[in-house]
């Protein structure tokens, strides 16, 4: 008896295709082979949020969908200092992080695939070439962005421009960038894939109400539903992936919401919990054969922990801006996501706009401030642009997931601490982006700026990365564990460096890639 | 002041008025908006009395806090103008007394519909239908920006010269070179005497 939500119910016995979370990778590859006729039982943590669940309200809604089981942190990034139990801001829910992204659809650059030739050597980087590039990706980018939507791609309109899109595209004209735009953003400017054009309600982080931004939840999980091949159980925390004497994996261990253990028989496991709770999966499934966790024989399991550069930069005018006035994300400056050393740093960023609402400003916009000087940036919020910065850092091994074992969650299971210093290069190109930023808005009459550090992270990337040999990474090309024959990743944590751009593109492209691949294998019965 | 708790025993605290009305000012003083109204600042007090009752911790952080400001004020804090009751804040700013106000306050404060309005922010806006028709675009003190990328023209993935100076990973093919640790592989660097 399994706690299927869906038609469909697997036997636990049966020895099936089992999904490890349900977010951009998991959902998709979910999608992806239900349709093509292949069942798959898919464990979600996180309960089955609906549209009509979400709330436009920053802390209820934070409280009802993000990941806040413990965990801990170290490290000289201000995370650890003010929000130490809160290294990442994700979801945990059906749908994962996708619903509660933002929506920005940039592709990797092709030299993205190749930083480590392309850069070179980077003192303290664990940078190496991804084992594919743009080319083997190109036609998958091509059907990511058709199913979610990108605007400026495929047909797609763009967003108008809302509030603070206009103060942030002046700015950028005024300054001599060329290359902004209202997107690409999977949300809809008009009514496409069944989904209706946004209304502009601002409550992107919280959900989205309205259906208008592409999500798992609002696109793949029903669709998958309806094959009739979905054997999806919520509230399904998956603990352990256990192993025959061959080593295959041959089953998944999962507490249910009562806290009770089971055993789900597997034929092929697919890990997609972000890239904290895979590595820690991996690293709680460690045995007497896999001693330094599953899959983990190069060491790499749960290194190169990347969260990409972030950072945010207010502006302040003396006229109304009112930018939490439509789509919290909807206008991106590329000029800055280039490759030019001569900046002083090897990679890129973009600028993207965003807006917070008055609890998360305050709750973010200076952790730790208080008196005068603080409340004055909230007495000028009316009159507040903003705009988030996200480029590429470093992988260090140094940066990583373990498990601590001095702190248990509350199934007695240690919790993940995560490890982050910024490296160099990280550090010159957050300087550059900042002070871009601020440019950008002095351009157009700030009267002031605000440089507010990294949040919590939103993209977690790296720590079960790709690589062509196995003594380097922790997946090959497709995904698949160089270790475990049957034991696939298919989230954030295979990108073998970050690039510039937002993850959540990439994540579906390779999850509807590593779909035709696992299709072709079980089909060729090379699984 | 008086024992801000109004029983001696600790566990049966219930904060005195006078406490409490420190309590407000403390939060007014470290968190000063001309434009919010009382009613915030006495909810957000209430509040982290609140969570006093609740956790005995900051219940003994709270009393001995609000005794120490009268201390340092040498007298009644309430008495003090703003700028000498920040400057006694400011000596308590590390205490957890301080820090579990800032915090509570932080958290609260701002996440109450009068304290939106004051500073301008509109809060839930589904059930309206959104901003579409309620001003998503109303600034009108800037012209209208463009919305698509510039028609014809690519962004430069790479600086123009970027690739002209060798790299060493380059030099050696790159993926050929140890990738965990990778070594200065064609660095011929000698040691330079003078």
């Amino acid at each position: 008896m399994t706690a299927s939500v869906t038609g469909c119910s697997i036997d636990q016995d049966e020895e099936a295709i089992v999904i490890i979370g349900s977010g951009a990778g998991g959902g998709t590859l979910a999608h992806e082979l239900t349709s093509k006729g292949i069942p798959v039982v898919v464990l979600e943590a996180g309960p089955y949020l609906a549209h009509d669940d979400y709330v436009n309200n920053e802390w209820e809604s934070f409280n009802q969908m993000a990941w806040l089981d413990p965990r801990t942190t170290s490290g000289s990034w201000r995370i650890a200092r003010d929000f130490p139990n809160l290294p990442a801001w994700l979801v945990k829910a059906v749908g994962g992080t996708t619903t509660h992204w933002s929506g920005a659809t940039p592709r990797f650059k092709a030299h993205e695939f190749k930083t480590r030739s392309v850069y070179g050597r980077v003192e303290g980087a664990n940078l190496l070439d991804w084992p594919i590039g743009i080319e083997d990706l190109a036609p998958y980018y091509d059907r990511a962005e058709k199913a979610m939507g990108s605007t400026h791609v495929h047909g797609r309109p763009p967003l108008p421009a809302n509030n603070n899109y206009k103060v942030f595209a002046n700015g950028a004209e005024k300054v001599g960038y060329k290359f902004y735009a209202t997107g690409p953003y999977a949300t809809n400017a008009e009514e496409y894939d069944g989904r209706p054009a946004s209304i502009q309600d601002g409550f992107n982080f919280q959900g989205d109400k309205n259906k208008s931004k592409w999500s798992i939840l609002v696109r793949e999980m029903p669709r998958a539903e309806k094959t009739g091949l979905l054997d999806l159980r919520p509230r399904s925390q998956a603990v352990q992936v256990t192993h025959d004497a061959e080593g295959r994996a041959d089953a998944v261990l999962y507490l249910d919401k009562d806290g009770n253990l089971h055993r789900q028989a597997a034929k092929l496991v697919c890990l997609a919990g972000n890239s904290i709770e895979t590595p820690r999966l991996l690293l709680l499934s460690g045995t007497p054969r896999f001693p330094d966790g599953l899959a983990n024989s190069s060491g790499q399991v749960g290194r190169n922990y990347m969260r990409h550069l972030t950072g945010t930069v207010w502006g302040y005018f003396d006229k109304p801006v009112r930018m939490y006035r439509g789509e919290t994300m909807a206008g991106v400056i590329s000029d800055e996501s280039t490759h030019d050393p001569d900046r002083g740093f090897a990679g890129g960023y973009y600028m993207e706009t965003i807006s917070l609402g008055p609890a998360f400003m305050a709750a973010f916009v200076e952790p730790g401030a208080w008196g005068p000087d603080f409340t004055s940036l909230l007495d000028s919020y009316t009159n507040s642009a903003g705009m988030w910065i996200v480029g590429e850092d470093m992988p260090q091994e140094t940066n990583r997931v373990t498990l601590n074992t001095n702190a248990k969650d509350e199934n007695g299971l240690p919790v993940p601490n995560v490890h982050y210093d910024d490296h160099p290069n990280d550090i010159a190109m957050r300087e550059h982006a900042y002070a871009a930023g601020e440019k950008v808005y002095q351009a157009v009459g700030a009267q002031g700026t605000h440089r507010t550090a990294p949040y919590p992270s939103t993209h977690n990337l790296g720590t079960a990365r790709m690589s062509e040999r196995p003594e380097d990474g922790v997946v090959d090309k497709w995904g698949r564990t160089h270790d475990v024959p049957n034991l696939f990743i298919s989230d954030g944590s295979v990108f073998t460096t970050g690039a510039a751009a937002n993850p959540t593109l990439t994540i579906v492209a390779l999850a509807i890639r590593q779909a035709e691949y696992i299709a072709d294998q079980l089909k060729t019965q090379q699984i | 002041m008086v024992f801000p708790a109004k029983y001696p025993s600790l566990n049966a605290m219930e904060m005195t008025e006078e406490a409490r009305q420190t309590l407000i000012r403390v939060v007014r003083v470290a968190f000063p908006h001309e434009c919010v109204p009382d009613g915030p600042y006495e909810r957000t007090a209430d509040k982290i009395l609140t969570e006093a009752q609740n956790e005995t911790w900051f219940r003994v952080a709270l009393t001995q806090g609000l005794l120490s400001l009268n201390q340092l004020a040498g007298g009644d804090f309430q008495d003090l103008d703003d700028e000498a009751a920040l400057r006694v804040l400011r000596r308590v700013e590390g205490t957890e007394f301080f820090g579990f106000v800032r915090r509570t306050t932080v958290l609260n404060l701002y996440d109450d519909d009068e304290v939106w309005a004051a500073l301008g922010y509109e809060g839930a806006s589904f059930d309206q239908g959104g901003y579409i028709n309620r001003g998503f675009n109303d600034l009108d003190w800037l012209p209208d920006p463009r919305i698509d990328y510039p028609e014809g023209e690519q962004l430069p993935e790479i600086a123009p010269g970027a690739l002209d100076v060798p790299s060493p990973a380059v030099e050696s093919g790159g993926g050929e070179d140890s990738t965990n640790q990778p070594g200065a592989t064609s660095s011929d660097m000698e040691e330079v005497k003078k």
